[in-house]
């Protein structure tokens, strides 16, 4: 591990509800387990915004509780460091903030468990945390339920900043927002992103999103991760199919071209993946050796795949 | 031009709290042509799913209508019974709710409450009924038809069951369809799906359709034309291309800064609106965007702008953005 | 605290128990302060026995409810009776609390192995009825104690046979909201922040687990005090010679047939008045603070 990697997956895998029932055992059946995540590595430096985009149910949310330490895995290893400070927003604005606790309290209580400031300094730093979420600091006082979806995601925000985390995870920081209030949310994420280079994993299914706040993005299907590259390099030249299909599947603003363009098929029942390639089943392109073979993650230049064909896939695909 | 088919003129409708009345809906007006899609977006508590609720006349107290009139097919459905209104919900407007769940009953099998619905509104004997749920369930896009006849509604998939609701919402061949954030619950790439069985329908049928949503991609690719809703009223309604393309209010144009999407360059930008929509009773004097507004001078604080009537691309606005006139 | 008033605005059947509630309180705590201990010698006078209530022949003013076999004024007795049977069920209660919340939180925050060792436990005790429970237990610290105990040794054992035979629906209650609450984000917040179990168990689910226990638990006082009169009554909880709604009945129960209706039946019509006020009380409560019928926001 070097001194720049903040956190390394290594072939990390997670499958739920594997314990053999008492029934299983006298028969000696092996139980069905749902392999949520497979076989997943990846590293995160020091500064850098690591994206990962998915459909529902793909493991993304698996994936991020494993990196916070909240979920052991049940295959491969993760490396972290230690004494290595963590924070983590989540999806639902209703479920991450107590509902008992005072927002001061909620705010402060990363300072006090770590330590980070003298006692009496403590509530001017609450109060600062508050202003620069865009909050008052008079908000301090009030209970959690006082507040909008909008305005507990700066709560939490709030939160996360006062760990002065080495390490951020935002698992759907902004999915359960309307358009308006998720701008000033990234606005807000983006700022202390510029400011205080915060090493991150930022979760989501919305690919603009991922994209304005992401320098590397990790494209999870069915468990496993099928792609990784710079961002730019995801959107302009995309290497598997799944990653284009994705890509196309999001209305834009144009209104002039009106094609609509889902990803063909249905998700196939994640415990029971197709054999070979998971994304075979639904891939333009599949053939046996699809069917046969799991393909192996690939580097290419500066990104990694998992596809067995170099694809030009720099053109959206004629519907 | 024909009569449209749904013609809603200065509704109002209030939220009563302690004796006082406050504004909830204020003057909304709007017309859907046969055929065409009307989009309707704005911010999370605008207004949008409440101009609905209004239209099929399901508002309960503390809410009331106060004015307007409402007219479907040129019949006044703000002057019916109780007893009439029930049908036309159903069979006349059919309802497409964001969260599947709450339009599907737990218990009943999905053809059960398919062909319950269709001999509810339409005289089909029972087999006819079950013969045109399977046809349903079909042209929704549903593997294995009588295997999903027979299922109960937590045997199936989020994106499954937005399919069923829709086929309930269609089943008894509406003249209107109003979907409510048909997609926002769902990912990607099951709202391309969704998205495009609305649409294919939509072709099929011809039913107009009122599609509620605050993600102008779904505006873009599917609305004729659009009313952007802003704190209860309509700020400004013109075709979905020359909405997108030159929009005359800030508000609108804000929102559409606040969509994450790449620029001419090909970089990533977002603007949010700074402030947030004034809530229920707490409605600023004048344009009720006006606090939030680069562009507001002192007659936006004093008095209220009409939606001025510019053929066809309207807003409500003193100090329009000026239109860059494409076509 | 915040709930409290609003979940009166209305309700008059509640706040009629509420209010019957605090001056049985007041009733029970403050005439025993500026009255003899009717249960000691100075307290009785055998000149008394048997003085019918005041609205009867022979009735005296000092003596409103009249006086028992003893010459105990029965308006003084009560009072003492009911502080004894209001305490006993109120620390019994705790006590139930206390040992019920804190097996349920450990069982629903854990799981596995200890959570179904304690869950069985409950099944176990659960088979038998309360009642039946506390006799046994009551029997069991004779045994062990002997029969010559005093009446606090008495009572204390009144008190923890009730207690431990009511902590099975607090656990219950509490590893249910305890399993919903740990897969809620702000436990995992606080995890990644690197709160210990202990801190994120007491400081985060606690207070998210309480509201309805305290609904039970009032409902629970109720039973717990039927509980002691029943004990009481039965003679194997209080002993006759000291003051408890249970042993004031049980002593009266003596005289029915004789005609002093009165030595029992009072004492019987302030315990129902309580427990039924406790019972009001406590189902109110239960139907405000139940997420099924009001929202939890
Ligand atoms: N506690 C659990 N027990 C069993 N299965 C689970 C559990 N949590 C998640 N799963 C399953 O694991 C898979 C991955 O779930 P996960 O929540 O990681 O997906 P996700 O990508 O975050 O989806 P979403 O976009 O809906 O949040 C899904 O099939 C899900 O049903
Ligand atoms: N039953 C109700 N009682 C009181 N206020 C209500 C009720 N229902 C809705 N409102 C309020 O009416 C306003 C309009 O709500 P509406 O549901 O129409 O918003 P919307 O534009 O559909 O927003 P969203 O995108 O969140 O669905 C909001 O301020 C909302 O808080
Ligand atoms: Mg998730
Ligand atoms: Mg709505």
């Amino acid at each position: 591990m070097s001194l720049d990697d903040v956190l390394i997956l290594n072939a990390v895998s997670k499958a739920y509800g594997g314990r053999a029932s008492m029934i299983e055992k006298a028969f000696g059946r092996r139980p069905k387990g749902l392999q949520a995540v497979r076989e997943v590595s990846f590293t995160i430096r020091k500064g850098e915004v690591m994206g990962l985009v998915g459909e529902s149910g793909c493991g993304k949310s698996t994936i991020a509780r494993m990196a916070a330490g909240l979920l052991a895995p049940t295959g491969g290893e993760i490396g972290r460091n230690a004494a290595m400070r963590e924070q983590m927003i989540f999806q639902d604005p209703f479920s991450s903030l107590n509902p008992r606790w005072r927002v001061r309290d909620i705010v402060a209580e990363p300072i006090r468990t770590h330590r980070l400031r003298p006692k009496k300094a403590i509530d001017e730093r609450v109060a600062e945390l508050l202003r620069q979420v865009g909050l008052s600091p008079e908000d301090g006082a009030k209970f959690p339920q006082a507040f909008s979806g909008g305005q507990r995601q700066r709560i939490s925000i709030a939160r996360a900043l006062a760990g002065e985390p080495d390490f951020l995870i935002l698992d759907e920081p902004t999915s359960a927002l309307d358009v308006s209030v998720q701008a000033q949310i990234l606005d807000l994420l983006r700022g202390f992103q510029a400011e205080l280079h915060l090493t991150s994993l930022f979760i989501t299914h919305n690919l603009p999103v991922v994209r304005l706040m992401a320098d590397r993005i990790g494209v999870v299907y069915l468990g496993e991760l099928v792609e990784l590259a710079p961002t730019e390099t995801i959107f302009h030249r995309p290497r598997h199919p799944y990653t284009r299909l994705l890509i196309d599947a999001a209305p834009d603003l144009d209104a002039t071209d009106r094609s609509l363009h889902p990803i063909p098929g249905d998700l196939p029942d994640p415990s029971d993946p197709p054999s070979g390639c998971v994304f075979r089943t639904r891939c333009p392109f599949a053939n046996e050796r699809c069917a046969a073979e799991r393909p192996e993650l690939r580097t290419v230049e500066t990104g990694q795949v998992r596809c067995h064909y170099d694809l030009d896939l720099s053109q959206r695909a004629a519907a | 031009m024909s009569e449209p088919v749904l013609k809603v003129r200065d509704l109002s409708v209030v939220l009563e709290r302690n004796g006082r009345d406050f504004p909830v809906l204020d003057g909304v007006t709007f017309d859907i042509a046969p055929g065409e899609v009307l989009g309707l977006v704005g911010e999370s508590g605008a207004g949008k799913s409440m101009t609905g609720i209004a239209i099929i006349d399901l508002l309960v107290p503390p809410l009331r209508r106060t004015s307007g009139t409402i007219a479907l097919s040129g019949e006044r459905l703000d002057q019916l019974s109780a007893k009439r209104m029930r049908r036309v919900r159903g069979k006349r407007i059919g309802f497409v709710f964001q969260d599947p769940m709450t339009s599907l009953n737990p218990v009943l099998s999905i053809g059960r409450q398919l062909t319950d619905t269709m001999r509810r509104h339409l005289p089909l004997t029972r087999g006819e009924a079950r013969e045109r749920a399977i046809a349903w369930l079909t042209r929704v896009g549903l593997a294995n038809p009588p295997r999903v006849f027979a299922a109960a509604p937590h045997e199936l998939s989020g994106g499954q069951r937005q399919r069923i609701v829709i086929a309930l919402a269609l089943c008894a061949e509406p003249d209107l369809l109003i979907a409510d954030e048909p997609t926002t619950a769902l990912d990607v790439s099951v709202q391309a799906h969704m998205l495009t069985l609305l649409r294919e329908l939509h072709e099929e049928t011809g039913t107009a359709m009122m599609l509620i949503t605050h993600d102008l991609g779904v505006i873009a690719k599917m609305a004729d034309r659009v009313a952007v809703f802003y704190a209860g009223r309509v700020i400004e309604t013109a075709p979905t291309g020359r909405l997108i393309g030159a929009p005359l209010h800030p508000y609108t144009a804000g929102l559409m800064q606040a969509t994450p999407a790449p620029d001419a360059d090909g970089a990533m930008r977002v603007r949010a609106i700074p402030g947030a929509m004034p809530g229920i009773g707490a409605l600023p004097p004048g344009c009720a965007f006006h606090p939030r507004c680069e562009r507001a001078q002192a007659i936006c604080r004093e008095e209220r702008p009409p939606l001025a009537d510019a053929g066809g691309h309207d807003a409500a606005c003193y100090f329009p953005l000026v239109e860059e006139v494409v076509s | 605290m915040r709930g409290l008033a609003e979940a009166f605005r209305g309700r008059p059947g509640p706040i009629v128990a509420a209010t019957l509630i605090v001056l049985l309180v007041v009733y029970a705590f403050v005439l025993p302060l500026v009255t003899a201990d009717p249960f000691s010698m100075s307290g009785m006078s055998i000149l008394d026995a048997f003085s019918p209530p005041i609205w009867m022949d022979g009735g005296q003013a000092t003596m409103p409810f009249g006086a028992d076999d003893q010459g105990r004024n029965l308006i003084t007795a009560m009072a003492y009776g009911l502080r004894t049977s209001i305490m006993v069920g109120a620390i019994s209660v705790v006590i139930g609390l206390v040992i019920g919340g804190a097996l349920g939180l450990v069982a629903g925050f854990v799981g596995g192995r200890t959570d179904a060792i304690i869950m069985r436990l409950a099944d176990v005790q659960l088979a038998y009825p309360a009642l039946l429970l506390a006799m046994v237990i009551d029997g069991i610290a004779t045994a062990i104690l002997g029969r010559g105990r005093s009446n606090e040794m008495a009572i204390a054992i009144v008190i923890v046979s009730i207690g431990i035979a009511f902590w099975v629906q607090y656990a219950r209650t509490i590893r249910s909201s305890v399993m919903v609450e740990r897969d809620q984000d702000y436990v995992a917040a606080a995890r990644v922040t690197g709160r210990s179990n202990t801190a994120i168990l007491i400081q985060h689910i606690l207070p998210n687990v309480m509201a309805p226990v305290l609904v039970i638990a009032t409902i629970n006082l109720g039973i717990a005090i039927i509980t002691e009169a029943t004990l009481s009554f039965l003679g194997i909880g209080i002993p006759p010679t000291y003051p408890s709604l249970g042993s004031l009945i049980r002593n009266g129960n003596n005289f029915l047939q004789s005609g002093e209706w009165w030595i029992s039946v009072f004492p019987c019509l302030l315990l129902v008045a309580l427990v039924v006020a406790v019972n009001v009380l406590g189902d109110h409560l239960r139907d405000h603070f139940n997420p099924k019928i009001r929202g939890r926001t």
